[in-house]
């Protein structure tokens, strides 16, 4: 009878956390407690556990918490190496941070999520930011929000405003300049397609713009200081729209045509309005702030109107 | 009818017809329907004085009478429709157009049916021929002939038509058999008689008669040919001469000069055969409009082609073309014209009333439709502060709407979403009333003008007649100059500036009638396709 050999594995503790290195390696989204019983099921409940406690306390490993239970996963050499020398709160902290990528993380959800309380998270943070690993950068949408993120990351739109906020202040003579500079550009190139006194067609052809000319046309005006591009450009005509000045028509592009996205075109022309201002505003009425309050016999009524009295000395 | 429509009417009819129509007539549009008898009861004036009122109101159309709810035995009913008292606004309006498509006859003619409210043509003839051989020199006069051939013209497109005729109970003379009453909901709409539009035959020589002062100037009563075949002025096809005129000025402000000829020529050649309400001319294949096209306009067939391409695709959407027999068939789009300077006409309110920004969100909610407020202000590119202030303005004043959508049973401020939102259709309704309130506004200073110095105007009145009476009877120069100087030099100038208030006070009626016709109009045309 051949005895069966039942290896004995050695019951090393640094042999336990290769395999759980190794065990990682294999599982890059994370390993569970189980999988680690099912592969060294010999190794006792404490030495498992000392094990991937050490593994943790250098930095080797993440802890995670996902629905089933708790995850562990191998960390990043590199970034082990950032947060060599900090605590595990810190490390907890730099991480909450991380995850929440370039649209920063207030300070209360970091609470949230490391359930720290505040003074420990205040004092985390200013650790960290002494050293260079965070930023505080402030949101627009909010002037009193502070929001962290990595040092390196670039902040979103969406904290900064974009092109059109300099420091938290939207910047409104930046973008009426550009509003009459875009429009101004469409009306004379309107003007020359009316006066070329060609066929009516070729006219309406030659008054339009596509967004890509414009653009190219403010960038070499050159009155902006920071880059804008073609959407932010589409941005400022389309509240020249609104201001019922441009009407816009799509057209279908060939794909690599200079200005195309997706294989169309928006095309911009100035236009004329189509009715004078109208009968009723020319009356004092029709502006009046407490026309609401006129009537004969009040205090504020047709006879004794000051804004008529003047209006008809006018 | 609403308050302001109450107020407008009783103004209206104070100024043209007096007090007591004024009483009898604002009583019963708030009334709605009522008999003579409640009528003078509920009034409380003499029943004769009530009477006279009902033939006024009747005789100019703005009264319908008619079998009431107790059937045809019971007593009649009046009605007045207030529509009919709103066109009195817009007179000058009708006249001036008369003028310019027919000239001075042609205004005089319909300066005449509006101030009667029905008349006959022949007694219209002779009264016109009068009045333009009055102010012709010397020895020169009107000849009957001229003033029919204008009023045919005016007949054959459809501005004058003949008063629906009203069946008349117990009138033996024409032997027609007792017909019953028509019902008093259900007024007999002209242009269901078949003659509507026929021209009595009648034989009218003559030439128009100077009037001297010296003679007696009463005009003899002949009996004419046309004795019960009135004639009323067609309001209707006045308005839509006025809206396609709207279309034609907003088409050349867009576009050019050339497109506004080629939709001209569209309309008009469309006008008699469309019917009032409708959301589209008749179709027009691009052949017949060439040969229509009048050859000052000097376009050429290809040119034509490329106008009509460029009118369909413009976002306005004034022409639509609906199918491709006869080179193209094109049709006006009337309905959605209207809205469209309806929609100009609330842009431009909000304007001139709130500022540039302000209008620029409520285009910007207008195309839209339904917005929040960081959306908003991301759209309209202004600082949030400012937004806000705006969109609670206009939110105050009613032009722009809020509308919320819960994310929970309970609306917890918190989690519902609030959505800005303009709605074209009551915002026009609530700009009309507007209109409605400044036009009796103004009405009303115009009266409190003329009161506060009514003595001025009587002094002035008086020094004109003796004047006039000394011119006459051949006074001297001195004489004349020391008339004259009754009146002080403040006091002229009183007067000049009263008389330049009036002026501007009755333009400015005029101007507001403008946005009163084209709201209306739209307004009526979402009704009609409803």
């Amino acid at each position: 009878m051949t005895e069966v050999k039942v290896k004995k594995e050695s019951t090393d503790p640094v042999d336990i956390e290769n395999r759980i290195k190794e065990l990682c390696l294999q599982f890059p989204h994370g390993i569970t407690d189980q999988v680690i019983q099912n592969d060294m099921p010999h190794v006792e409940v404490q030495q498992r556990a000392m094990a991937i406690n050490r593994l943790l306390s250098v930095g080797q490993l993440d802890l995670l918490k996902n629905s089933n239970g708790l995850l562990y996963r191998l960390k990043d050499a590199q970034s082990a190496s950032k947060v060599k020398g900090s605590d595990n709160q810190e490390k907890l902290v730099y991480q909450i941070i991380e995850d929440a990528g370039n649209k920063g993380i207030w300070t209360r959800d970091i609470r949230y999520k490391s359930n720290l309380p505040l003074t420990e998270i205040n004092k985390i943070l200013k650790n960290l930011e002494s050293k260079k690993l965070i930023k505080a950068v402030k949101s627009v949408a909010a002037s009193k929000k502070k929001v962290y993120m990595l040092y390196n990351l670039q902040p979103d739109r969406s904290v900064t405003g974009g092109a059109w906020y300099s420091d938290q202040d939207f910047e409104s003579e930046f973008v009426e300049v550009l509003n009459q500079q875009c429009f101004k550009f469409l009306q004379s190139k309107a003007e020359a397609a009316r006066d070329s006194k060609q066929s009516p067609m070729v006219q309406r052809n030659s008054s339009f713009a596509t967004s890509h000319e414009v653009w190219k046309y403010i960038c070499e005006l050159g009155i902006s200081k920071v880059d804008l591009s073609m959407e932010d450009i589409e941005t400022i005509l389309n509240t020249l729209i609104f201001d019922g000045k441009v009407e816009m028509t799509i057209i279908a592009a060939k794909e690599g045509t200079v200005g195309s996205v997706d294989g169309q075109m928006k095309l911009y022309r100035g236009v004329n309005p189509i009715i004078q201002p109208t009968g009723l505003v020319k009356i004092p009425c029709g502006l009046c702030p407490v026309f609401d309050d006129c009537h004969e016999g009040g205090e504020i009524s047709p006879s004794n109107c000051v804004y008529m009295a003047e209006w008809l000395d006018f | 009818m609403t308050t302001q429509e109450v107020r407008l009417c009783g103004l209206l009819l104070q100024e043209h017809f007096g007090n007591v129509v004024e009483k009898v007539g604002t009583h019963l549009i708030r009334s709605g329907v009522l008999t003579l008898r409640a009528l003078a009861h509920e009034t409380k004036l003499p029943l004769d004085l009530v009477k006279k009122s009902l033939c006024v109101l009747v005789q100019h159309g703005m009264c319908t009478f008619g079998a009431g709810r107790r059937g045809p035995a019971g007593p009649v009913e009046y009605r007045i429709n207030c529509e009919h008292v709103f066109h009195m606004l817009r007179y000058p309006r009708y006249i001036y157009t008369a003028k310019s498509l027919y000239g001075d006859t042609g205004e005089l003619i319909v300066e005449e049916i509006l101030q009667r409210g029905h008349m006959t043509m022949s007694s219209t003839v002779k009264t016109v021929a009068d009045r333009l051989t009055h102010n012709m020199p010397e020895g020169q006069s009107m000849d009957y002939s001229e003033v029919v051939s204008v009023f045919s013209q005016l007949v054959e497109t459809h501005f004058l038509q003949r008063c629906p005729p009203l069946a008349s109970a117990g009138s033996s003379s024409s032997g027609a058999v007792d017909t019953p009453l028509p019902v008093a909901t259900q007024p007999t709409e002209p242009e269901s008689h078949p003659d509507c539009y026929k021209l009595p035959y009648i034989n009218l020589t003559g030439q128009g008669k100077r009037r001297r002062s010296s003679e007696d100037g009463e005009a003899d009563q002949c009996c004419g040919d046309d004795d019960g075949i009135y004639w009323q002025v067609n309001f209707q096809r006045f308005h839509l001469h006025f809206r396609d005129q709207a279309i034609i000025s907003a088409v050349s402000c867009k576009l050019d000069q050339s497109s506004s000829e080629i939709v001209r020529t569209m309309l008009r050649m469309s006008e008699v055969t469309t019917p009032a309400h409708a959301a589209f001319t008749q179709a027009l294949s691009a052949n017949e409009i060439f040969r229509a096209l009048l050859s000052s306009y000097n376009i050429a067939r290809p040119i034509l082609d490329q106008y009509l391409s460029l009118l369909v695709d413009d976002p306005m959407e004034f022409v639509g073309k609906t199918g491709d027999s006869g080179g193209g068939m094109y049709v006006v789009n009337l309905h959605r014209a209207l809205a469209n300077l309806a929609r100009a006409t609330l842009e431009s309110v909000v304007q001139e009333r709130f500022g540039s920004r302000s209008a620029r969100i409520f285009r910007l909610l207008l195309r839209k439709r339904h917005l929040e407020q960081k959306q908003v202000e991301d759209f309209a590119m202004i600082p949030a502060k400012e937004a806000k202030d705006m969109l609670y303005k206009l939110l105050s004043e009613n032009l722009v709407q809020l509308q919320e959508i819960p994310k929970t049973p309970d609306y917890a401020p918190s989690r519902t979403f609030y959505l800005y939102t303009v709605n074209q259709l009551p915002t026009a309704r609530l700009l009309l009333q507007h209109c409605y309130k400044t036009v009796g506004n103004l009405i009303e200073r115009r009266l409190y003008e003329t009161k506060e110095n009514k003595r001025l105007l009587e002094k002035s009145q008086r020094i004109e007649a003796i004047l006039a009476s000394l011119q006459a009877t051949g006074a001297e120069a001195a004489q004349l100059t020391e008339v004259e100087e009754m009146i002080t030099v403040p006091e002229r100038q009183q007067l000049e500036s009263l008389r330049h208030h009036i002026n501007k006070l009755d333009s400015s009626e005029n101007q507001v009638d403008e946005t009163i016709f084209l709201l209306k109009s739209y307004i009526n045309s979402t009704q009609a396709s409803l």
